[in-house]
């Protein structure tokens, strides 16, 4: 009876812990998605119905598969995430242009150059966010990433000569630059900002 | 909606569906004109990238004015724009790692490299360490 009761109580407490996994930022997002799926945003009765079973399903998900917080978070500027959309987009377009052209030059194969870009801030949320985006972009692929440095390695294509190289580190720069400012934390942005001074007293 | 404003839409959408369908042949003869792995990874992910949102573009708008296709809807384009747009780098980032790692890139193509000093420099670091220490 009493082994009983000790094996209950553990139970509830691993259920405990098991619901401390939950993050509810990250269950809302999966709630968006789930409402996107079966056209949860129509004025119908049914929507508050989907709201609701997207966010059981979402919790019950991340009891069963935990992943780690992420750290140190992010934090949304809507004013700079328009400029950073508009940015992307643009850069988008011009480069697809400048690909294109670069597939039907006659003559010789086009050369390119991988760099390295040093990452202004610690934050690994920006490494990665700054990754995919230069990986939208045509032109540029990143080869490698060194996690404690903070390091991209980014192939460009085109950058023929030691100056377009520097050029090019300089696009990945001011896109590390547009997107902390969009989604960074407030330490995120000094940190950009510091590094930005101390690069340019450098210069 | 008015008749007119259905055919402009029509238009613009089936202009849009034109311009990524364009693209993504820019990518296909971009597969076959460049000369190795990384280069051909560009025009892998990318112009595609743009055209494909280009075309998801162009369905929206021609499934606007008909509503209830009961298939999918609007939401449903974005998701497939959202969730190609995060895993494409994924994928393209693999390939050129494991394609530079097993050297399977023509290095009179390029011209400054810096990661070739870093793994360089890595490789002197394990060799010089005594043997018998674990690596790490």
């Amino acid at each position: 009876m009493n082994d009983l009761k000790t094996r209950r109580g553990r139970g509830l407490n691993a259920l405990r812990r098991r619901l401390g996994k939950v993050q509810i930022p990250v269950a809302l997002g999966m709630t968006l998605v789930w409402m996107l799926l079966f056209k949860g945003f129509e004025p119908r009765p049914e929507s508050l119905g989907i709201a609701l079973l997207g966010f059981l399903v979402s919790a019950a998900i991340m009891m069963v598969f935990p992943l780690p917080p992420i750290v140190p978070g992010f934090r949304f500027w809507p004013v700079q995430c328009v400029r950073l959309f508009c940015h992307v987009l643009g850069k988008m377009v011009v480069a697809s242009f400048q690909v294109t052209a670069q597939v039907f030059r006659p003559g010789p194969p086009v050369r390119s150059s991988v760099v390295a870009v040093q990452m202004r801030t610690d934050s690994d949320l920006m490494l990665v966010c700054t990754a995919i985006a230069a990986s939208v972009i045509p032109g540029s692929v990143i080869v490698e990433v060194a996690q404690p440095e903070h390091i991209l390695y980014v192939h460009m294509l085109g950058a023929e000569s030691d100056a377009e190289a520097q050029e090019s580190k300089q696009i990945i720069l001011t896109l590390e630059e547009r997107i902390v400012r969009a989604l960074g934390t407030r330490k995120d942005i000094t940190d950009l900002e510091a590094a930005t001074a101390a690069g340019k007293e450098n210069a | 909606m008015s008749e007119q404003f259905v055919s402009v839409l029509d238009w613009v959408a089936i202009l849009c569906i034109l311009a990524g369908a364009l693209l993504s042949f820019v990518a296909a003869v971009g597969l076959i004109r460049f000369p190795d792995l990384l280069s051909r990874m560009h025009t892998a992910a990318k112009p595609q990238v743009l055209g494909m949102l280009l075309v998801l573009l162009g369905i929206g708008l021609r499934i606007m004015p008909v509503e209830e296709t009961g298939v999918f809807d609007f939401g449903t384009l974005v998701l497939v724009g959202l969730f190609q747009i995060v895993t494409v780098p994924v994928a393209g980032h693999i390939a050129a790692r494991v394609g530079y790692r097993t050297g399977r890139i023509r290095h009179d193509l390029v011209v400054t490299d810096e990661l070739e000093e870093r793994l360089e420099a890595k490789r002197r670091a394990v060799r010089d360490r005594p043997p018998g220490e674990g690596t790490s």
